[in-house]
């Protein structure tokens, strides 16, 4: 691309003209205010759609190990064990959930999980905004049913559960 | 008797100098932070805001926390973190010259705040000499010796370049620098500060009839003390760190102190000459030496506020440039220095020769002539700088392919 140039003004060579306007800048930049978050006291919100902690609902949770199934680096530890139940005056036979793990440090957060949970709400979900997961031993990266349940010392936004209502998708927007 | 020269010629202005030397310190600490947060905020960032927020928040109301910058003790923070950390001594470096190089630059940078005029005299001058001037140049110009000194002693190929360059440097921008003086001086007819700064309540700024010189004076004194944007001697992108890359802990905390000091001379130097001193008084109106002489100590600490006030202004311009301009090339300072600034600073002794000569012998002021000039020079600046006009677009596209 061949650009052209205006050539300067004998003016504006001689009384520096272009230093002047470069002053003139960076004196308008020092009085903007500035974006950067200061982080441990200001956060960004996630955006909806962000992946972040696990949720788990044990109430949901039908003991089916679809999410165990989808998990691609098979980090999530389900056993079960049945037992009869009387329910509406039948014996039924229950699936009763004794472990449910997430080795959470190994993960990649592809939600693939929960896109199998086939309860509907979903009863494990990625969309908490929670992203503080950091830790000081590969121990508190390994969570428990209860643990995964409760969060205990973790910043905790609303967090919206998977069932809500999308948001709207623009038209022509992605496919 | 004697212990009256005692007093008079040793103990007072010991004291004084002690004073002096206390202030210009604090600044030089408080400097680094301002340096800092001013850069941050004119590159669209923060720049240090944390140190000592707790501290403050705790003394202070709660109505007040807004107005406190952040990161206030960094100022202090900073000394401690020098004194404390190793000071690591290349084994192949010589060392009496390693040791020598931190110190050198100190003592003409401390030696010079003797010799500035702070506020109206005898009070706020610690030692009235007459040719103050003239001294102050000869020691600042050793200021060098120390930079080149460290560079060479430490043994290092960036280290070597960065002394070379700033002794290059110094030597070139020396030459406008004392020339920007000498129509100040034929002006003044004094190398005496504190008359220089009287004179100039009496008539009028120096920065007007000698707009050019003011000039010149700003960029050679940016030269001198190896600012942005003629930091060659400590080019990061080149040179790691340029004479100072083998020093650390407070060796490193010397240099720096040097330098800042001798932004400050050279601020009390700019000020002192081009714009009125401790006065604020345009044809003899206004806050004169008389004038503050006579409201006693009370008056003298006023000047010597305006006088750190207008300092400081030109220490907030060191930063204000560092922040604007890119670093020049090597050949481009050295095209700068000789073909331009020293025919400048000649051109201007002439000019300013000629319409003195001139207005002895035609009996007028040669010095009004020129200040119009120059009034009119900065208007005409201003005008095109701040005219309202339509976004103009430099580049035009002519082709594309």
């Amino acid at each position: 691309m061949h650009v052209e140039y205006q050539k300067p003004r004998w003016t504006d060579k001689f009384l520096l003209l272009d230093m002047l306007e470069g002053l003139k800048t960076t004196l308008r930049e020092l009085f903007k205010p500035k974006v950067t978050i200061r982080y441990p006291e200001e956060r960004l919100e996630p955006a909806n759609r962000f992946r972040g902690m696990f949720k788990f609902s044990f109430d949901r949770c039908i003991a089916c190990k679809l999410c165990a199934l989808a998990c691609p680096i098979d980090i999530i530890y389900i056993d079960v064990h049945d037992e009869q139940r009387e329910i509406d005056g039948k014996m039924k036979k229950l699936k009763v959930l004794d472990r449910y793990d997430i080795d959470v440090k190994r993960c990649m957060f592809c939600a693939l999980c929960e896109e199998a949970c086939p309860t509907k709400p979903k009863s494990i979900w990625l969309t908490t905004k929670t992203y503080e997961l950091a830790s000081y031993d590969r121990k508190d990266l390994y969570f428990n049913m209860q643990q995964l349940e409760y969060w205990e010392g973790r910043p905790e936004y609303a967090g919206l559960p998977a069932d809500e209502p999308e948001p709207k998708q623009i038209e022509g927007g992605m496919p | 008797m004697t212990q009256d020269l005692l007093m008079r010629y040793l103990i007072w202005p010991l004291v004084k100098f002690l004073v002096a030397f206390i202030i210009v310190q604090v600044i030089v600490a408080a400097m680094n932070y301002i340096e800092r947060r001013l850069l941050g905020l004119m590159q669209a960032r923060l720049g240090p805001n944390r140190v000592g927020n707790e501290v403050f928040e705790k003394i202070t109301p709660r109505s007040l926390h807004r107005f406190i910058p952040g990161g206030l003790l960094q100022i202090i923070a900073d000394p401690i973190k020098f004194l404390l950390k190793e000071d690591i001594v290349p084994s192949s470096s010589e060392k009496v010259a390693y040791f020598l190089g931190p110190m050198l630059p100190l003592i003409p940078a401390f030696l010079v705040f003797c010799l500035i005029p702070y506020g109206p005299p005898p009070t706020f001058v610690v030692t009235h000499v007459n040719v103050g001037l003239l001294l102050i140049l000869a020691l600042t110009s050793t200021g060098v010796y120390g930079i080149i000194l460290g560079g060479w002693a430490s043994n290092n190929k960036y280290s070597l370049m960065g002394g070379l360059r700033s002794a290059a440097q110094m030597v070139s921008y020396e030459v406008p620098f004392g020339l920007s003086i000498v129509g100040v001086l034929m002006l003044c007819g004094s190398f005496d500060l504190v008359r220089i700064i009287n004179y100039q309540a009496d008539h009028i700024w120096n920065l007007f009839p000698q707009l050019i010189a003011a000039f010149i004076f700003l960029v050679a004194m940016n030269a001198e003390n190896n600012r942005t944007p003629f930091d060659l001697p400590e080019a990061e992108s080149e040179l790691v760190a340029g004479y100072h890359t083998e020093y650390s802990a407070m060796k490193f905390a010397f240099f720096m102190l040097a330098e800042y000091s001798s932004m400050i001379v050279n601020c009390c130097l700019m000020v002192s000459l081009f714009m009125g001193g401790w006065t604020l008084a345009i044809n003899g109106y206004g806050l004169t030496t008389g004038v503050l002489r006579g409201w006693g100590l009370a008056g003298g600490i006023l000047g010597a506020v305006i006088f750190i006030s207008k300092v400081m202004l030109f220490m907030l311009m060191y930063i204000w440039f560092r922040a604007t301009f890119p670093r020049f090339r090597f050949d481009q300072l050295m095209d700068l220095g000789w073909k331009w600034m020293i025919p400048l600073a000649l051109a201007n002794i002439a000019v300013t020769a000629v319409v003195v000569l001139l207005g002895l012998q035609f009996n007028f002021q040669g010095e009004v002539v020129l200040s119009i000039a120059g009034a009119a020079i900065i208007a005409f600046t201003l005008f095109l700088l701040l005219r309202p006009r339509a976004k103009v677009i430099h580049a035009r596209r002519v082709s594309e392919a």
